[in-house]
């Protein structure tokens, strides 16, 4: 075997033995261990990757067996699966789906004749490089800490018969699944592992085996189902109206479909299905219902897998539709999604909910910029990919950290944490800043988005808004956490278990290293990626432009003389921010000492009970009262029972006439 | 070296022509009122002598919130006179803003948490605005560059509803009614002091010096509306800042929600008619 036949191998399948092995191995300490070197091998064959750069790979057969046969047959199981599944727990909707993809395929191939084979087999280029390094780098991390996590979880929960190695074998074969879905080039190879991937989250969220989770998990699989169903029928349609070609990505990113109704019907329906998967409104139901699972499987899913694989499809097929309707439709379904969930987000009270409505947003933001389809918009996509993995990833795991210090999710129970868990919340605090706040990556991404969609006026309004609601949730819950009683007593920081907090720290520590290095992420990452999908940007652009090097992020204003749409950009240097920050909030915090004498407890009219010790005051008839204090959460005006039928409403209209401009 | 000289420059001037034009605005109000008023420099007074007070606290984050309210103010107030990104000063600006309210949230106290609670609206209510403010330059001089700014012609002649829609802004910046919700300047409307009830002696100073640099930061992005020749950007943020007192003291303070309803209402509403105006013309329709 070649070095490429072993990156293939241990990106695909190696996390698929893995599971195995951690299925049968009943042993804690063994199974961590295999997770961990599984992890360790996925990381190090991600960076290998990277070094490899763009290339192609073709497999026909492993040890006599034809590939692509093998891969309609475990298709045909995978269905199997789903409709076994539908019909055990009764559900109308799973089995109309099931069926609805095993019958035509069936047809089609055993009646027909027909192969869905086309070659290569897999495709490599910079955007799938970046996709397995956000898979194998993050996924791994959240893997290791779902080792301790899941032990607690079950001692928590009382279960009596371990079911730990089921759930870490359904978590780290996802991460095999994802890699396939990203490296494919054939597109029914990709539908097999996006159904493989659609059955590890409907087994993960399931896990429980709670009435709830598993009513949620089997809304999470009829809505992949859909979408998958989408993915079939533009297959089968490309298959029939182009031939083999017709379903190599590498030949539609090309533009090889050409512009007519032949290409935009099938883009559009693969458009959907992505939108499916990441949770774009109005199925926004799936992912909201996934927070029943444990955490570990939120934390997946929201940042480095499955929601991933959708905006990857987005932004893959995005080059295909370039100057189509279809494209502006793109951008306005994701900008709408972006405002709709922020704005739902407004209302929740439960943490997770919260971090569930800011991915969806996100998600809105990334394929709203893979529909504005600009070089500049595609970078912010790319860029926002990549930071949001890594900020929602930390704040998943922070979520978990803090469910299981205090047993809670809800944001108002999460008052005081700074005093209670110093380490987690700084992290958390980390995080939620990581999120919103200048320098950091998530915002510089949203920056490139704005500054990118004036091309798409209708987009570029509904950012605006989008982005200054989300400032409220996050905002809401950081001042929860951080608010403290008066005592002038350091904290004592919690103990921590190894396992949780190098997880946790790797995370934090990525989402600052890399805003900080935004301006390497951004050449070496993002910019191969750009300029492998639009042949015709202007070469400043991509040699020096968008550059966020010490100089200052130069525009390619002069050099573009805005041909491509790109027009001027800003121009800034995140490095210097860095150096306020630092001397705003770290320094301030090193050389800013408080007396203790200096302590005094916050004014209550002069009927404080106690000096700092204790936070009521003297009430009616000298009653001491506790003081309860409370965020704005707008649940009669904003909260989902108002909003959700015409948030989903316009949201069904939009992917009606997304689907429909194709005949225009 | 040109661009550390105009920094430090700014850092500290700034201050001195806010302290000023605080002293200036208490003046004019107390004439508006019937009262003598304070001499000018009394902003400066006040601050010398918060400083000479004891450093007392409810706890040590909130004095860092202060701290980074200020730093990320002045951090904000470089960009426009370095005449950097519009957008990305935006966004440094609403980083002092929400250290402000982290501030306010840190301490369990009801007025300060109330006073955060409304700031956060407040933030809401002033940040698209100014978010379509940047677009719209970007709309007219392809830029969203500020020193780009000072070679084409005046912003205001195509941006007029925008700048409407600034100078609403500018009140609630300003803290002055009707918009004066997360803490005020008049007394007799005010829950104790609002957000900043716990901040006292030095670091009460902090957040004023802070407010300075706010001011001249808004009338700065203010004056940008007519660049070339600047004096006359200058007059008109001068201008403003004499309205700004008019409206204040016509004007009680308002609830919360009506705040976001106005400036989402109007102020948005004028901001997208320029917008699309623009890209009408801009398409040749118009």
């Amino acid at each position: 075997m070649s070095s490429i036949d072993w990156l293939m191998a241990v990106a695909i399948l190696l996390p698929l033995v893995a599971g195995m092995l951690c299925f049968v191995v009943r042993d804690y300490t063994v199974r961590g261990i295999i997770v961990v070197l599984t992890a360790v091998a996925l990381i190090v064959t991600s960076v290998k990757f990277f070094l490899m750069g763009p290339t192609e790979y073709e497999i026909t057969a492993i040890g006599g067996l034809n590939v692509g046969e093998l891969i309609s047959i475990l298709d045909f199981v995978v269905l199997f699966i789903f409709l076994y599944a539908g019909i055990s727990l009764k559900r109308i909707e799973t089995i109309i789906l099931a069926l609805a993809q095993i019958l035509p395929l069936g047809y089609f191939e055993f009646v027909k004749g027909i192969k869905f084979e086309t070659s290569p087999a897999f495709y490599i280029d910079q955007l799938s490089i970046v996709m397995v390094m956000v898979i194998s780098i993050i996924g791994s991390i959240i893997c290791i800490y779902a080792i301790r996590y899941m032990k607690d979880h079950e001692h928590h929960k009382h279960v009596e018969k371990s079911r730990q190695s089921r759930f870490l074998f359904w978590l780290v074969m996802f991460l095999g699944a994802m890699n396939g879905l990203v490296l494919a080039n054939n597109l029914f190879w990709l539908l097999f592992f996006w159904e493989v991937t659609t059955l590890c989250c409907f087994q993960l969220i399931a896990h429980d085996l709670t009435q709830e989770a598993i009513n949620n998990a089997c809304q999470a699989m009829w809505m992949n189902l859909l979408g998958a169903l989408g993915l079939m029928i533009a297959i089968v349609y490309l298959t029939y109206n182009i031939g083999p070609d017709g379903i190599s990505l590498k030949y539609i990113i090309a533009g090889g479909l050409g512009k007519g109704v032949v290409a935009l019907l099938p883009l559009a329906l693969m458009a959907f299905t992505g939108m499916t998967k990441s949770a774009q409104l109005p199925f926004q139901g799936w992912l909201l219902g996934a927070m029943v699972a444990p955490t570990p499987v939120s934390a997946l899913l929201h940042s480095s897998t499955m929601v991933k694989a959708g905006v990857y499809l987005v932004v893959r097929l995005a080059p295909a539709f370039r100057d189509t309707m279809v494209s502006d439709l793109v951008a306005i379904v994701g900008a709408f999604t972006f405002l709709g969930a922020s704005v739902l987000a407004l209302s929740q009270t439960n943490g997770k909910r919260v971090l569930a409505y800011s991915t969806i947003a996100n998600l809105g933001l990334i394929v709203a910029a893979a529909g504005i389809n600009t070089p500049l918009a595609m970078t912010a996509a790319i860029l926002l990919i990549i930071y949001h993995a890594v900020s929602k990833g930390l704040l998943f795991l922070c979520a978990g950290t803090i469910e299981h210090g205090i047993w809670s999710r809800d944001i108002e129970d999460m008052e005081g944490l700074a005093a209670k868990m110093p380490l987690t919340t700084t992290i958390a605090a980390i995080g939620i800043m990581s999120m919103l706040l200048p320098p950091f990556g998530v915002l510089m991404s949203k920056w490139a988005a704005l500054e990118a969609a004036s091309q798409v006026p209708i987009a570029g309004f509904l950012f605006v808004i989008a982005s200054a609601v989300t400032a409220v949730f996050w905002v809401k819950w950081l001042g929860r956490m951080l608010q403290v009683p008066p005592t002038g007593e350091a904290y004592h920081v919690e103990s921590m278990s190894a396992i949780y907090s190098l997880p946790l720290i790797a995370l934090a520590g990525g989402a600052v290293v890399l805003s900080i290095m935004v301006g390497t992420v951004l050449n070496k990452l993002v910019l191969p990626a750009v300029a492998a999908f639009y042949a015709n940007v202007p070469a400043a652009f991509v040699a020096k432009g968008f550059n966020f090097a010490a100089q200052g992020f130069a525009g390619p204003a002069a050099a573009a003389g805005g041909s491509e749409g790109i027009g001027t950009v800003g121009l800034f240097a995140p490095w210097p921010l860095f150096v306020v920050l630092g001397i705003a909030l770290v320094l301030t915090w090193l050389l800013v000492g408080v007396k203790k004498e200096d302590v005094r407890p916050a004014y209550m009219c002069g009927e404080n009970v106690d000096d700092c010790s204790d936070t009521s005051y003297f009430s009616v008839a000298d009653q001491k009262t506790e003081i309860k204090l409370g965020g704005y959460y707008f649940m009669n005006s904003l909260g989902e029972a108002v909003l959700n039928k015409w948030v989903n409403t316009i949201a069904v209209i939009l992917l009606v006439i997304m689907l429909g401009v194709v005949y225009l | 070296m040109r661009e550390t000289l105009i920094a430090v420059i700014t850092l500290v001037v700034a201050p001195l022509i806010g302290g000023l034009l605080f002293g200036i605005d208490r003046k004019i109000t107390a004439r508006m009122q019937r009262r003598v008023g304070p001499p000018i420099l009394q902003p400066f007074y006040d601050i010398l002598k918060l400083i000479g007070k004891d450093r007392i606290v409810t706890n040590k984050a909130q004095l860092i919130w202060a701290y980074g309210y200020l730093f990320f103010v002045m951090a904000s107030l470089i960009m426009l006179f370095l005449g950097q990104d519009l957008l990305m000063l935006v966004f440094v600006l609403a980083f002092g803003g929400i250290s402000f309210i982290l501030g306010g949230f840190s301490t369990k106290s009801p007025y300060s948490h109330i006073g955060a609670n409304r700031e956060i609206m407040q933030m809401v209510s002033y940040e698209p605005v100014l978010i379509l403010m940047a677009v719209g330059v970007y709309l007219v001089n392809g830029s969203f560059i500020i020193k780009d700014i000072f070679t084409k012609t005046p912003l205001l002649v195509n941006l007029w509803p925008i700048f409407i829609a600034v100078l609403v802004i500018l009140t609630i910046k300003m803290r002055k009614s009707p918009f004066d919700i997360s803490t005020s300047h008049h007394a007799h409307q005010e829950i104790v002091k609002g957000i900043t009830t716990e901040y006292s002696g030095p670091y009460l100073a902090l957040i004023e010096l802070t407010h300075w640099y706010e001011l001249i930061l808004v009338l700065g992005l203010i004056s940008l509306f007519w660049a070339t020749p600047l004096w006359i950007g200058i007059l008109i943020a001068l201008g403003s800042f004499i309205l700004e007192l008019f409206v204040d003291n016509i004007s009680a303070r308002m609830y919360y929600a009506w705040m976001v309803k106005f400036t989402w209402g109007i102020g948005l509403t004028l901001c997208v008619i320029n917008i699309v105006w623009l890209l009408l013309v801009k398409q040749g329709v118009i």
